[in-house]
């Protein structure tokens, strides 16, 4: 595969041009989505290579956020470190956590291992907000960038930058880590644990180290935070924080080596884009990863490289004259779908009902078009869109298995 | 030199009320090939168990090389130079043949918590790795997911994870279970090779395999040896005929 070396120079040169091609409210976008693609990549490390589910990776996030925080105000706002070394700050908490909280998650495998991932973190959760000193309360903990090698700091071009490097920076290291023999490993702690110990190895030596390299990236991810929004928050300890990163790994695909970090970006995008349009983005995230589960249960970027890699059998390639039409059938059921979300979370808002429980229903403006929900054929023509759409892409989906079962 | 490698003083496993172990002593000489028989359910993989790690006797003594090891865990015992294969084939099954063996090399060369190293870079790993998948004759599935393996060839790759670590004792568990007469032939050889300079202990059920290989027989009957000796003894004894054998080895 020459085309990988490619791809590669490619992309980085699209993301270094990326502050001259995108507006300010994109650049401040993309450096979210940059953080959100680490995360992921540190979760999936454990996750997707080692096989660990973690329920509580917000923990070492969070941790990384707030030991960056304290590392910028330290010395009376001078900083411990050089502004772009704060990250490590970040890091090293991160890793020393992962350390701990490594060594006993990593006693049980399984749901036993996900529990206590989970009830760890529940545990920062709550100690948090009685520890005001570290954590800072309610209004979290504030900061500064200071300015530092001829850098300001002061602008978004300048924390995007900073980000994207120790993003690439961290991503290139996972990757090699993989190609080492403690990489390795790592999948065998995935394929078989028992085996490994048959074969002499230390496994639960290897799922502390494993977890705690996964929780060091996490606690970088977090410091980029810190870094650019100049302040560390409670909410950064929050479930909400694990179940994201886990659902964006899922989406982008666990298992192919970019996957995570293309589904955090994506889903980071799709929620920057839609939280101004929409009040229930995080409906739409939890319906987009049901059907990815559904139907490309590798993930978006795994099912893609299964797609192209040629592994697949012959005359099991994409064939334009039924992609084409399953998309279409998908992009008509998903507008059909979005319109019918859309009327209901309106409808069913409190606003509404106190109007409607007067007994009439008055018409809603959305997306420039107004609507009866008084009428059927409001509903009717967004529901048929949605069956319609259904059809399509099962009618597509029949030929298909039809034409294969014929060729086999 | 002429102390066992591998001795069992008075061995006794119980789960909850099921005595599966009563009493059993065994001496396994350094370098024999020494295999164990007896019908389904006897114990002997319950045996190569305690051994190996997975279970602690309840009581008596597992001396290896002089040093108990009753009780240890699998990977202490293993790193002490005694490797196993599972009657119930134990890969990794989504990684490929080629990694399976190197995951089961890596370790005799000190890698473990490596992590400034590139695996495709040391040498002698691949060589290893290499050689031994050709005597296994994996050669043209190296790069194949071990799960798609067909039975037989996931059974060779077990005893060839088994090997990979260079033990001093090496247990195999039902290694041909499975396999068809050529392979049988063929796996037989090469443990033979293989076993040259270790000690082998063996469970098999084909006798013919048995009675060409080993050096040593021990008849293992509801969890007690019932007799130990050359395959010509264990043919002869009255006991073993009775208990266990009976007209397969007459005829
Ligand atoms: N973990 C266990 N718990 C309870 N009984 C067991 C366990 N493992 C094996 N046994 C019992 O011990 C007996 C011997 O089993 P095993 O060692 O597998 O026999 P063999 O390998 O000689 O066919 C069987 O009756 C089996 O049911
Ligand atoms: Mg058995």
């Amino acid at each position: 595969m020459k085309l990988r070396p490619f791809l590669i120079l490619l992309a980085v040169m699209v993301l270094l041009a990326i502050p001259w091609l995108v507006s300010s409210s994109m650049l401040n976008a993309a450096i979210q989505m940059l953080i959100a693609a680490l995360f992921a990549m540190a979760f999936s490390l454990l996750c997707g290579q080692a096989g660990m589910l973690s329920f509580g990776h917000a923990a070492y996030f969070g941790l990384g956020a707030f030991a960056t925080v304290h590392a910028m105000n330290a010395f009376n706002g001078e900083g411990l470190l050089p502004t772009p070394l704060l990250p490590l700050a970040g890091a090293a908490v991160g890793l020393v956590s992962g350390v701990v909280a490594g060594y006993f998650s990593t006693k049980r495998t399984g749901v036993y291992f996900a529990m206590i991932t989970l009830a760890l973190a529940e545990l920062l959760h709550a100690l948090a907000p009685h520890l005001k000193g570290t954590f800072g309360g309610e209004a979290g903990i504030s900061s500064f960038r200071m300015p530092a090698w001829g850098f300001g700091f002061g602008t978004a071009i300048e924390v995007y930058y900073l980000t994207l490097f120790w993003v690439l920076l961290a991503i290139g290291l996972l990757y090699l880590l993989m190609l080492t023999p403690l990489g390795r490993l790592a999948l065998g702690l995935r394929e078989n644990q028992r085996r490994l110990r048959f074969l002499g190895y230390n496994v639960h030596a290897l799922g502390t180290l494993i977890f705690a390299i996964s929780a060091m990236f996490s606690g970088l991810a977090g410091a980029l935070q810190s870094l650019n929004i100049e302040a560390a928050n409670y909410a950064e300890l929050e479930t909400h924080v694990s179940t994201v990163v886990l659902l964006n790994s899922f989406i982008g695909g666990v298992r192919v080596f970019l996957g995570p970090a293309i589904g955090a970006a994506l889903m980071t995008f799709f929620g920057h884009v839609t939280s101004d349009v929409t009040r229930v983005w995080l409906l739409y995230q939890g319906i987009i990863f049901v059907l990815v589960m559904m139907f490309l249960p590798r993930g978006i970027v795994g099912e893609l490289v299964e797609r192209f890699s040629g592994k697949r059998p012959a005359g099991e390639g994409i064939r334009l004259s039924e992609m084409l039409p399953r998309l279409a059938g998908i992009a008509v059921a998903a507008l059909g779908g979005v319109v019918l979300i859309e009327l209901l979370q309106r409808v069913m808002s409190r606003d509404y009902r106190a109007l409607a429980a007067g007994g009439q229903w008055p018409e809603i403006t959305m997306m420039g078009l107004s609507w009866q929900p008084g009428s059927p054929l409001t509903w009717l023509v967004p529901l048929s869109a949605l069956a319609l759409g259904l059809a399509l892409v099962l009618g597509v989906n029949r030929r298909a298995a039809a034409r294969r079962e014929a060729t086999a | 030199m002429s102390d066992p490698i591998l001795r069992l003083e008075g061995v006794h496993k119980s789960f909850g009320p099921a005595h599966i172990i009563r009493g059993v002593d065994l001496e396994v000489r350094r370098g024999e090939r020494h295999a164990v028989i007896g019908p389904n359910g006897a114990g002997k993989s319950t045996l190569f168990h305690l051994c190996s790690g997975e279970f602690a006797p309840s009581s008596g003594r597992i001396l290896l090389d002089g040093q108990e090891i009753g009780g240890m865990k699998p990977a202490e015992v293993n790193c002490r130079g005694l490797a196993r294969s599972f009657q119930i084939t134990n890969i990794f099954p989504g990684i490929s043949v080629f990694e399976n063996l190197r995951l089961a090399v890596m370790r005799k060369h000190g890698l473990q918590f490596t992590f400034w190293r590139r695996v495709s870079r040391l040498d002698n790993v691949t060589q290893e790795v290499e050689g031994l998948i050709e005597r296994l004759r994996l050669g043209h599935r190296a790069h194949t997911l071990a799960s798609q393996l067909s039975y037989s060839e996931q059974r060779s790759l077990e005893i060839g994870m088994t090997l990979a670590s260079d033990p001093k004792v090496i247990l195999l568990d039902e290694p041909m279970a499975g396999m068809s007469q050529e392979e049988t032939e063929y796996t037989v050889g090469l443990i033979r090779e293989i076993a040259e300079d270790r000690t082998l202990l063996i469970v098999e059920h084909d006798m013919s395999v048995v009675f060409s290989l080993a050096d040593r027989i021990s008849v293992l009957v509801y969890g007690e040896m019932i007799a130990t000796g050359t395959p010509k003894e264990i043919r002869e004894n009255p006991q073993v005929k009775e208990a266990y054998l009976g007209e397969e080895v007459a005829a």
